[in-house]
């Protein structure tokens, strides 16, 4: 059909409206009777075309009416344009594509002033800068929404090949030395039981506890308190980097420091707390195992690669409940009780060091002597 | 723009899809198969489709649909084409399968959409400066984006400036113009178009 479109604000083919189907299976009717036809992006338009405006002097309230989907960068009035007897077409730019859609979406068919409005896209109107600012943001809208998509979809099929690949992580695990390895290797083991808080808490959170009951375990008592701390302040660093993490997937990484084990544990913890419980429990026995056995190498290895946090202090003995959830809960506590006990005992002592002095001084001008000074 | 299928929620999207792709291939109505590949065209707007589009060979079926006798079939594929190819996956599928000449076909249609639809395709598929296939800036192409660009037709002569501006390197497009005014280039403008600017000549090679 040839159309008179050529002149800006002629007639084109996709301003009719076109007859609505009335043939289609069941299965796939809509829920509005609708035309058959294709939106590419080139047919749409931060162009509206309006027909059918009853010509009644309503531009203003016809503007606000369309106003109400995004803001309007300009609008006037299409003399020229073919128009039904009583009616007139207007035309309205949006200041972006998606405003334009829903409007159109909204408006078309619907009653205004007692007509009907046609609402249509007239992509013919934009100058080559905004067809081209078009293209570009459509083309940067679907790799945007398939990025996101692609990393929640890495991160589940993650935890299926994870859990699938378990076996061989055991395997990997009974061939690995050193301490931290098998900080890893419990830090993973116990990341989802070994915490009583809830599971907002960022994973690297919970790692960063886990490595420090698991440092517990390997006689690093005080060292696991201020590790505490000092893991509690890598938590944002660790969020930062958490997004990244799931998808490297490199529980095995050698980065020994304590945030490196941080890292390498978030990823894998994402599949631990997938695992059944029996498994998990049977996998931190084994666990348990390897660590005892690598314990005896501690004072060696671990000054070689480990970022010493705190000073050895005796390990404190500490009773076996014969159950692992409790086990590490009493480690928790006990680790808490021993970071309290340490505050006060500094805090204490200074004020004792002050009090003496204090008194020292005192006595010194007055009765020399009496504290054996 | 998309429709809203009354679906039961067990069949789900997937299955919804597939209902119609199984449609397509086995009705022999005419206006079910264009209603059906309008369906999927404008599915394939929406990126949250891709994954089933791809796992249902819906591109292929897309591009075999391109060489339908039928042109509104012919325009709702390329249509469903371009809303899908600037996904890079969905790029590759098409560029792998040797999508590339049966999109290059469509610039000689005579349906003006399935010409702008075709002309945005291309776009999408090519990469800015080097890097795209050679066959998307090939001469012909380039000569025939060139005669789009002095159109009449608004949306033609747009998108063909901006397939010259920005993918076609500014020697190709010289020389293009020099092989212009040569040889008969057989790539008419649609039918929609208002013959503004004098027909090409059939002449023989220099």
């Amino acid at each position: 059909m040839a159309s008179s479109g050529s002149e800006l604000g002629g007639v084109f083919d996709h301003h009719v409206q076109r007859a609505v189907c009335d043939t289609r299976a069941k299965y796939r009717e809509g829920r509005r009777p609708r035309a058959v036809r294709v939106y590419t992006i080139n047919l749409e338009s931060q162009y509206l075309l309006i027909q059918g405006v009853p010509a009644v002097g309503a531009m203003k309230e016809l503007v606000e009416r369309f106003a109400l989907y995004g803001a309007i960068e300009q609008y006037n009035p299409l003399d020229e344009y073919p128009a039904e007897d009583f009616t007139e077409v207007y035309l309205i730019k949006f200041m972006n594509l998606q405003s334009a859609r829903t409007a159109k979406r909204k408006m078309d068919e619907q009653s205004f002033f007692g007509g009907l409005l046609h609402v249509c896209y007239a992509p013919e109107f934009e100058t080559v800068e905004e067809t081209r600012k078009k293209l570009q943001e459509r083309k940067a809208y679907i790799s945007r929404t398939t990025k996101n998509k692609d990393h929640y979809m890495t991160k589940k099929k993650l935890v299926t090949e994870l859990k699938d690949k378990k076996d061989f992580r055991q395997d990997f695990h009974s061939r690995t030395s050193g301490p931290c390895a098998a900080t890893l290797n419990t830090s993973t083991g116990n990341s989802d039981l070994c915490l009583p808080y809830s599971c907002e808490l960022p994973l690297c959170y919970f790692s960063s506890k886990c490595a420090c009951s698991s440092g517990e375990h390997m006689g690093w008592a005080s060292d696991s308190s201020r590790g505490g701390r000092n893991c509690a302040g890598t938590v944002e660093h660790c969020m930062h980097n958490d997004s990244s993490q799931k998808i490297q997937m490199k529980p095995f990484k050698n980065s020994l420091a304590c945030p490196g084990a941080q890292k390498a544990t978030t990823s894998s913890e994402a599949v631990d707390r997938f695992m059944p419980r029996t498994t998990q429990l049977q996998e931190r026995k084994r666990r348990r195992e390897d660590d005892r056995k690598v314990g005896t190498f501690l004072g060696t290895s671990t000054s070689s690669n480990e970022v010493m946090i705190g000073p050895l202090l005796p390990h404190i003995p500490k009773v076996d409940m014969h159950d692992d959830s409790l086990n590490t809960t009493a480690n928790l506590i006990r680790n808490k009780l021993q970071e309290v006990r340490s505050f006060l005992e500094t805090v204490l002592r200074g004020a004792w060091v002050a009090q003496w002095v204090k008194a020292s001084a005192f006595s010194s001008s007055h009765r020399p002597g009496v504290l054996g000074l | 723009m998309a429709q809203k299928p009354k679906v039961d929620p067990h069949v789900g999207r997937l299955g919804y899809l597939q209902a119609l792709v199984t449609e397509f291939q086995e009705t022999e109505s005419q206006d079910a198969k264009e209603q059906v590949l309008a369906n999927l065209a404008n599915f394939a707007y929406d990126p949250s489709n891709y994954p089933y589009l791809r796992q249902l060979q819906v591109l292929d079926l897309f591009l075999d649909s391109l060489s339908e006798e039928n042109e509104t079939l012919v325009e709702f594929a390329i249509g469903g084409l371009c809303n899908l190819c600037p996904d890079r996956a969905n790029k590759e599928h098409i560029l792998q399968t040797g999508g590339i000449p049966l999109i290059i076909n469509c610039l000689s249609s005579p349906n003006e959409e399935t010409v702008l639809s075709a002309v945005t395709t291309i776009m999408y598929l090519s990469s800015p400066g080097s890097g795209s296939p050679p066959e998307l800036t090939a001469m012909p192409v380039v000569q025939c984006m060139l005669r789009f660009s002095l159109s009449a037709n608004t949306r033609l002569r747009n998108l063909a400036q901006i397939f010259l501006e920005d993918f076609c390197s500014p020697s190709q497009v010289a020389e293009a113009r020099t092989w212009q005014a040569h040889s008969a280039l057989g790539i008419p403008l649609p039918r929609t178009e208002a013959p503004q600017q004098p027909r090409p000549r059939e002449t023989s090679q220099p």
